[in-house]
Formats: C-alpha cells, sequence, structure tokens
C-alpha cells in the first residue's frame, strides 16, 4: 500500500502540535504541514505537477491563514482540474456561520471547531476510506 | 292677501270727521269689517294733530272742510311729521279746489260723500296692501343689507377675498377684502382685469390668465393654485385663487373666482417642515451615533467569537491531551488538576455564548408580527410542567395578551421571565406562577409574578445584569451563566419596552414588562 498523507495547514504552532498529536493517534498516515495560505498553495501546485497529490487522503484546513485564506485555498482547489476531488475538512475556532455555509457548499468533508478529537477524525478518515 | 293683513292687524288709523253721527257711523261699520285695526276718531284738524303725535297712526283718513283747521292744512302738518303717512281724504264732488294741494302733500287716496262703504272698504284695502308690500320690500332690504354684512365680515375674518368678470371683459368686481389682501384701501385702483393681474408675481401672472381662461370652459373641473400677491410696499402674501366658470344655461356668463390669505397658514408649514427636517437630522445624527455603538459592539463581540475562541481552543486542547497522556503518571493531583482545568474551560466557553448571544439579542434584526403573549406563556407552562410532573405548580395565564413584536424573541423572554419564576417557587409547597397584565398610567404593563422565595428590592438593580445573580448558584441547582434576566431585559429594550421587578424575601417576585405597541422591523445596523 502507497504511503497515504493528511496535509494539515495550520499557521498556529500550538493549533499545529495539538492537530498533529491527534492525526497521530488516529491514524498511521504520513503528516505534511504547510503554515500559511501561500506555502500550502505552492505544496499543492507542486503536488499537482508530480501527482503526487494523489497520496493526500486527507485536507486539514484552518480557515484563518495569513497571506491566503483557508476558504480561498478550497476555492483553488475545487478549481482545479486535478485537485478538485480532494477531500477537505476545515478546522477552525470561528462560528460565523457565513464561512461555515460557504464550506459545505464547496463541499468540504466536515467542519470541525478547534478542539478536534481522535474520534471525530477517525470518524471522517473511515467516511473517506469508505467512500473509495 | 293674508286675513290679518285685510282686517288691519297692527295697524292703526285716525279717522277725521266734524259730523259726529257719520263719524260714529263709519266708525262702528270699521269695527266690524276691520275688527284689528285701531281707529283714533278726532273732530276737527287741531285735535287730529293732538292725537297723531300721540299715537302716530300709520294711516290718516280726513274731511276736507272742517271748523278751527281744514283737512289740507292738518295733513301738511302730519306729513311733516312722518312722511311715511297715508291719508285718504273724504272729499264731496264740489271740493276740487283743494285737488292740487292735495297730490302736492302727498295725499293718494280719496272716497266720494256721500260714504258709500263698498268703495271705502276698497280704498282702504289697497292702502293696507301698499303698506303690507312695503313692509314686504323694506324687510327684504334689511335682509340683503344683514347678508352683505355679514359676508364683508366673513371675507375680512377669513381673509378671503372674492371677484367676478365678464366673459372676456376688462370691468372686473372685486370684494373689499379682495382689496384689502392686495394692501389697498376698498375701492382704490378701478377694479379691471389688467389691474387683477398687476396685483401679482410676474411669474404667476400667466398661470393666473390661464386659469381664468380655462375656467370658461364648459368641462373644466374647478380648480386651485397658490399665487403671490405683490403688495404696492413690495411685501407678499400668498393666495389661494381658485377659478369657476360661471353658466347660464348654455353660454358661459364669466368666471367668478376667491383670492384666500393663506400667508401666515404656508408660513406655519414652513415652520413645520423646517423642525420636522431638523428633527429628522437629529434623528439621522442619533441614529448614527447608535450604529458607530452597535459596530463597535460587533467589533468587540468578534474579538470574543474569533480572536477569543482560538486560544480558548488550545487550552481545551491541551487539557484534553493533559487527560489523555497523563494516564500513566500516576500521581493524584495530576489528573485532577487537568480534570478542573477543562471545567474551567467549558465555563469560559459558557460565558463566551451567553455573552454572544446577549449581544447578538443587540444586534439583530427584529421580524415584528402579531404576537399572542398568552398562547407562548402557556405552550411554556406545559414545558415546565412537563420536564417535572412531581412539582405542583399553579399557572395562571391570562388570555389575549396579543402585541405586536418579534414572536421568536418575545417568546424567549417570556421563558425566562417563566423559568426564573418556576426555579425561585422549587421550594414553595403551593406555587402559583402568573402571566397577566394591568393598565398602568394607561400603558399595559405586562407581568409574571411568583409566590417563590422573592427578593430584597435592595438588590433589584443586579437581577437584570447578565452574570450577576443575587441567589447562590448551588441554592437552586443553578446551572446556567446568569444572562436569563438580562436576555429577557435586552429583548424587551429592543422592543421599546421597559422592565423592572417588584419582590419581598420570602414573598415572591413581579417582573414587570411594557412594550411599544408599534415596534419597528430591523436592526440598528445600516444594511449593507
Amino acid at each position: 500500500m502507497a504511503p497515504f498523507y493528511i496535509l494539515l495547514v495550520e499557521d498556529n504552532p500550538d493549533d499545529l502540535f495539538l492537530a498533529s498529536r491527534i492525526i497521530g493517534k488516529a491514524c498511521q498516515h504520513e503528516l505534511v504541514t504547510a503554515r500559511d495560505g501561500e506555502e500550502a498553495d505552492e505544496l499543492l501546485r507542486r503536488m499537482e505537477q508530480d501527482d503526487s497529490y494523489r497520496y493526500i487522503r486527507l485536507v486539514l484546513l484552518d480557515l484563518k491563514l495569513p497571506k491566503i485564506s483557508g476558504l480561498d485555498l478550497l476555492r483553488g482547489i475545487r478549481d482545479n482540474v486535478k485537485l478538485q476531488g480532494l477531500p477537505v475538512a476545515i478546522l477552525t475556532s470561528s462560528d460565523n456561520e457565513t464561512d461555515q455555509e460557504q464550506c459545505w457548499q464547496l463541499g468540504v468533508v466536515d467542519y470541525i471547531y478547534k478542539p478536534m478529537t481522535v474520534d471525530r477524525l477517525k470518524g471522517i478518515l473511515s467516511r473517506i476510506e469508505g467512500a473509495q | 292677501m293674508k286675513d290679518e293683513v285685510r282686517e288691519g292687524a297692527g295697524v292703526s288709523m285716525l279717522y277725521v270727521e266734524d259730523e259726529a253721527d257719520a263719524r260714529q257711523m263709519v266708525t262702528r261699520m270699521l269695527a266690524m269689517n276691520y275688527p284689528n285695526l285701531i281707529v283714533y276718531g278726532a273732530d276737527n284738524g287741531l285735535q287730529a294733530l293732538e292725537l297723531y303725535r300721540q299715537y302716530i297712526p300709520e294711516i290718516v283718513m280726513t274731511d276736507i272742510n272742517m271748523p278751527v283747521m281744514d283737512g289740507i292744512r292738518m295733513s301738511r302738518e302730519i306729513k311733516a311729521i312722518n312722511p311715511e303717512v297715508r291719508i285718504i281724504a273724504v272729499t264731496a264732488h264740489s271740493d276740487t279746489s283743494y285737488l292740487l294741494s292735495a297730490i302736492e302733500i302727498g295725499v293718494h287716496h280719496y272716497v266720494l260723500k256721500p260714504l258709500n262703504y263698498q268703495e271705502l272698504f276698497t280704498v282702504l284695502d289697497k292702502v293696507l296692501e301698499q303698506m303690507e308690500l312695503k313692509r314686504l320690500v323694506s324687510e327684504q332690504h334689511r335682509r340683503l343689507a344683514q347678508s352683505e354684512r355679514q359676508l364683508a365680515a366673513g371675507q375680512r375674518i377669513a381673509h378671503l377675498g372674492s371677484w367676478q368678470r365678464e366673459p372676456d371683459a376688462e370691468g372686473m368686481d372685486w370684494s373689499d377684502e379682495m382689496y384689502r389682501i392686495c394692501g389697498l384701501e376698498p375701492g382704490a385702483v378701478p377694479a379691471s382685469y389688467h389691474a387683477f393681474l398687476e396685483r401679482f408675481h410676474t411669474d404667476d401672472r400667466d398661470d393666473i390668465a390661464a386659469s381664468m381662461q380655462s375656467a370658461q370652459d364648459p368641462q373644466h373641473q374647478p380648480e386651485h393654485r397658490f399665487v403671490r400677491v405683490v403688495r404696492p410696499d413690495g411685501s407678499y402674501r400668498i393666495v389661494r385663487l381658485d377659478v369657476e366658470g360661471v353658466r347660464e344655461g348654455d353660454h358661459a356668463a364669466g368666471v367668478i373666482g376667491t383670492c384666500h390669505d393663506v400667508t401666515e397658514l404656508k408660513q406655519a408649514e414652513q415652520q413645520v417642515r423646517s423642525l420636522t427636517e431638523e428633527l429628522e437630522r437629529r434623528v439621522l445624527q442619533r441614529t448614527s451615533l447608535l450604529q458607530a455603538t452597535v459596530s463597535e459592539l460587533e467589533n468587540f463581540s468578534y474579538f470574543v467569537s474569533h480572536d477569543l475562541r482560538a486560544p480558548v481552543a488550545r487550552l481545551e486542547g491541551f487539557c484534553t491531551a493533559l487527560l489523555e497522556d497523563c494516564g500513566a503518571c500516576g500521581h493524584a493531583n495530576c489528573r485532577q488538576y487537568a480534570e478542573r482545568s477543562a471545567n474551567v474551560v467549558q465555563q469560559i466557553k459558557q460565558i463566551m455564548d451567553a455573552f454572544n448571544s446577549l449581544t447578538h439579542l443587540a444586534r439583530c434584526a427584529l421580524t415584528i408580527r402579531d404576537t399572542d403573549m398568552s398562547r407562548l406563556a402557556r405552550d411554556i407552562a406545559h414545558a415546565l410542567s412537563a420536564e417535572a410532573p412531581e412539582r405542583r405548580v399553579e399557572f395562571v395565564i391570562a388570555e389575549g395578551a396579543r402585541v405586536k413584536g418579534d414572536p421568536e424573541l418575545l417568546g424567549k423572554a417570556l421563558r425566562h421571565l417563566l423559568e426564573n419564576a418556576w426555579k425561585f417557587t422549587s421550594r414553595t409547597e403551593r406555587g402559583r406562577i402568573e402571566f397577566g397584565w394591568t393598565d398602568r398610567h394607561d400603558v399595559r404593563t405586562y407581568f409574571v409574578r411568583d409566590n417563590g422565595v422573592g427578593f430584597n428590592m435592595k438588590y433589584a438593580q443586579m437581577l437584570f445584569k447578565p452574570f450577576q445573580t443575587i441567589h447562590a448558584p448551588e441554592e437552586f441547582g443553578w446551572t446556567g451563566t446568569g444572562i436569563g434576566l438580562a436576555t429577557a431585559h435586552s429583548i424587551v429594550l429592543r422592543h421599546g419596552g421597559r422592565m423592572w421587578a417588584e419582590g419581598e424575601v420570602g414573598q415572591g417576585a413581579t417582573f414587570y414588562f411594557t412594550l411599544e405597541p408599534n415596534p419597528e422591523s430591523g436592526s440598528y445596523l445600516k444594511e449593507t
């Protein structure tokens, strides 16, 4: 079985630490991180070119990010022919209803209020695996 | 002619005749035929004059040839006293010499001697008839003069001038008040069409001429316009000019109209307008101030709901990590501290939620509908009773509390008030919770009353402050954040009302509130 990745886009070091910890507990997937929107964007472009994006099992996306917002990243993914099918879950501490609605419309697999729990992540992953 | 008039009602006559027999005879015949005629008898001119001076009768019937003073001389004297007197001369065929004198004096009636009664009565009837006609004419004159006086006074008082013009004629007729409105003495200038137009502001003249022209059209509807009169001193008057066509049968008989001086009225209107504008300006100013405050609140609540949420979520994450990973640590305190920290985080989150829900109330848009608060209260009471069937609480809910308001928010306010009452009657043996209203100083005041533990009035100010409570949390199994009453208060404020409470320790509490009869939908925030 080829190794799968989870791409975590998170700028806050504490949140990064907490999310990594949960991911480590919930699955065996490797973790790739991006520390802001721009970095995530560049990473996704590279992966699109060398087709390594196929190994991304889940993108965990914070909404409030430096440079490029999570919502714009999500739109970019959905507008990209190759990337548009990527499973994306939002990880946020905001309770902005408009954001949430827009994200659901852009086809996210989940919208998680921080902190994420192991069970929640396991649930998402099993849904993704079940769908494949 | 009416019989009464024929019978000489209210009329008196002086009858002068030197022959006593004839006088008595005629007097008797007159009394029979004219029972209401008062007849004074005299046997010569001098005596007659005295009687005349005394009674001033309207009619004098006199013989011509009499001793002491003849009829002609006497008649002249009487005419001098009262020119209106009607004199009937009783004359023989031979008395022609007096005729010219009689006509000159104004003796217009005569009967011939020897007296033929029928002839006398015919003459007398004619005299009475003429007197009545004269009376009627003078009555009409009097009425006409009176109504002219009234019209003039009415026009003066109402500042309403009138005018009339023959079809396309130069000449016009203006009422006195019309002159006065134009700042002129009545009759000061000839009332002509051109003089009329000249009274008005040059910019208004074409319109006025057009109005007068079109008023002659049979299809024309009466119309009015506001125009400016320029007085000789240069001052302006604003008048309402009404023009109507006058028609006689099929053809136009000219135009008639009024000029109503409404300057003061227009000035008052202008004043009202500028006051309204000033008021609107102030409202706008206050609204923008309010909007500034609300957007500040918006920013602040954004800060709480976003910026503060992130670190709290982190804290929660670390607490969970601590609990999960310290299981093996073995140090009892570690786990306990982690658990208590996690609890504190939950409390912080609750307070943040409570805060957000309160600020939401201040800025959310109201949807005003007809709302039956009695029905809302009943539903809440049922729900509360169903949750704790073991409790015996009597709910008394007045019917028909129909108001205009946001049903969702008013329901929320009522729920907080009723839950509050429910909570604080939990130790009362026969709990009684009442919802109703009274009209206090003509203001409908709703209330929720309970017979629970009540409160000390010195703490009344604290009741509606968020996160503040009078009773200790553990006292009544309190689990909330202490924003129930603050929420109800805030909802009532949004509905333009007021809320206050009265209570006594051990005697229960009553929460009163009023609502604006017609609250406005929407929010304080600008529509974006």
